[in-house]
């Protein structure tokens, strides 16, 4: 479950938040899948996603996508992000000219990804699933300012102080908005963070929080 | 995970990495020393703190989890592979591979609740108050789910006590229903967990779109109020189908 439903964020900033992924279906097509599955890590690197990985081998923010191509096995699910519609579009025209016979998912807002799906020359949607938000106590839940980046880990492996402490670092000049984007990055094995969007998210959070994060 | 007392040398660095805010400053039994310390109730076991690499004595490590402890790991570490799914991670394929196996129907939807998501972790106590609430719909929940795996009673959505004390990241209670069974849902989530847990949890619903890109589903969330994100996860179809073509309705 890659949680990538539940991202969030103001619209302006979720239209350039993309997730493609594929997965193997065990016991159809897992017997295949790792050649297969190589493939779509090639023609992905080569739309300049902003982060991807595999989760058993790590992200793009520290590994190379060869090297992710090369270590595909048949249980796994491969994820690259971008920041750039027409990035994706030409990610999925490619995988359809290649007819990989794999599963293939698009996260993203609706609009975009029945937008994506007719200029890429596909049928619309086959299944969709829709985020119904948060329930319970949620008053538990932190600021909304550090869901917009928590969110953006399908396994939330970017802990909240993580968030507040960078959003102070970066106020602070102890590290850049894209140094501290990439400490976040790094969290998430599988690829699933933006770190563009994330260092957006930084140059507009900055100066609206208080630095009196405790130092560690 | 465990902080090994005579490395550490109490820098703080590891702190805001973890995800549950289980780590603190203490001291040392032996030595004195101001040290890391790890709440054990509180840990998730997920292995961000030894994974970001932060500590410079290499003082942070892994132990051997013993039963029911190491359901955590499954629950919250995605390196850790559950053997039902045979996929790193807390779920399942869900719709991802929905056009190769056909598993979810015209006329049926997919349920997930993701309870402890976004960021606040949970008790599986917390997980089986959900899991019974909606069993008494009948539903069916996923074989290859591990959270269905730990049920005593998979009709009943009963957890085996032995592991309902234990603590995740997050845990997807997930299963299969009628699209008409959608407002008992509702109603059961509303009226029996929303005020009664003590946690949060993500909802989701996934169905299979007519040729034009509709559903009914789509309706009656809307009409039960729902405030749907604009964000949707999304089966493009390009795989290679394993089951009879179905007849949209």
């Amino acid at each position: 479950m890659t949680h990538s439903l539940h991202r969030r964020g103001d619209v302006e900033s979720l239209k350039k938040d993309f997730l493609v992924l594929a997965c193997t279906a065990k016991g159809f097509n897992d017997d295949v899948f790792a050649p297969l599955g190589s493939e779509f890590v090639r023609i992905c690197a080569r739309h300049k996603p902003v982060n991807g990985g595999d989760m058993k081998t790590g992200n793009l923010l520290y590994v190379d996508p060869e090297t992710i191509a090369q270590k595909v096995s048949r249980s796994t699910i491969i994820e690259f992000t971008f920041d750039d519609k027409q990035n994706v579009i030409d990610t999925i025209k490619e995988l359809k000219e290649r007819d990989l016979g794999i599963s293939v998912v698009i996260s993203g807002m609706i609009d975009e990804v029945n937008d994506i799906v007719e200029k890429a020359g596909l049928p619309k949607v086959h299944t969709r699933e829709y985020s119904l938000g948060t329930h319970g106590k949620t008053k538990l839940l932190p600021e909304w300012e550090v869901l917009e980046f928590t969110t953006m880990c399908g396994h939330a492996m970017v802990a909240s102080e993580l968030v507040k402490k960078m959003i102070v670092d970066s106020k602070k000049g102890r590290a850049t908005h894209r140094e501290a984007a990439v400490v976040m990055g790094k969290c998430c094995s599988c690829g699933n963070f933006n770190v563009n969007r994330a260092v957006e998210l930084l140059e507009k959070n900055a100066p609206l929080w208080t630095a009196d994060y405790p130092v560690y | 995970m465990l902080v090994d007392e005579t490395k550490c040398i109490g820098c703080g660095r590891c702190i805001p990495f973890c995800p549950v805010q289980a780590r603190s400053f203490g001291r040392a039994a032996t030595s004195g020393r101001t040290v890391i310390v790890i709440d054990r109730d509180r840990c998730a076991e997920c292995g961000v703190c030894e994974r970001a690499g932060v500590c410079p004595v290499d003082a942070i490590h892994q132990d051997l989890l013993e039963w029911p402890r190491q359901v955590r790991s499954i629950l919250s570490n995605p390196l850790v592979e559950f053997k039902g799914t045979g996929i790193p991670g807390r779920g399942t394929e869900e719709i991802k591979t929905n056009e190769v196996t056909g598993r979810v129907k015209y006329g049926r939807v997919g349920v997930g609740i993701e309870v402890g998501r976004p960021g606040v972790s949970t008790r599986w106590t917390e997980v089986e108050k959900i899991a019974m609430a909606v069993a008494k719909l009948g539903i069916e929940f996923c074989a290859e789910n591990p959270i269905t795996h730990f049920m005593l009673d998979k009709k009943s959505g009963k957890l085996d006590p032995s592991v309902v004390n234990e603590v995740s990241l997050s845990a997807i209670v997930e299963f299969e229903m009628a699209e008409e069974q959608l407002l008992d849902l509702f109603r059961v989530l509303r009226e029996e967990v929303d005020g009664q847990i003590d946690s949060v949890y993500t909802f989701e619903i996934a169905a299979r779109l007519r040729p034009d890109g509709t559903t009914t589903v789509l309706k009656k969330i809307q009409d039960a109020g729902y405030d749907m994100l604009k964000v949707s996860k999304n089966n493009l179809g390009l795989g290679r189908p394993h089951f009879p073509e179905e007849v949209a309705r």
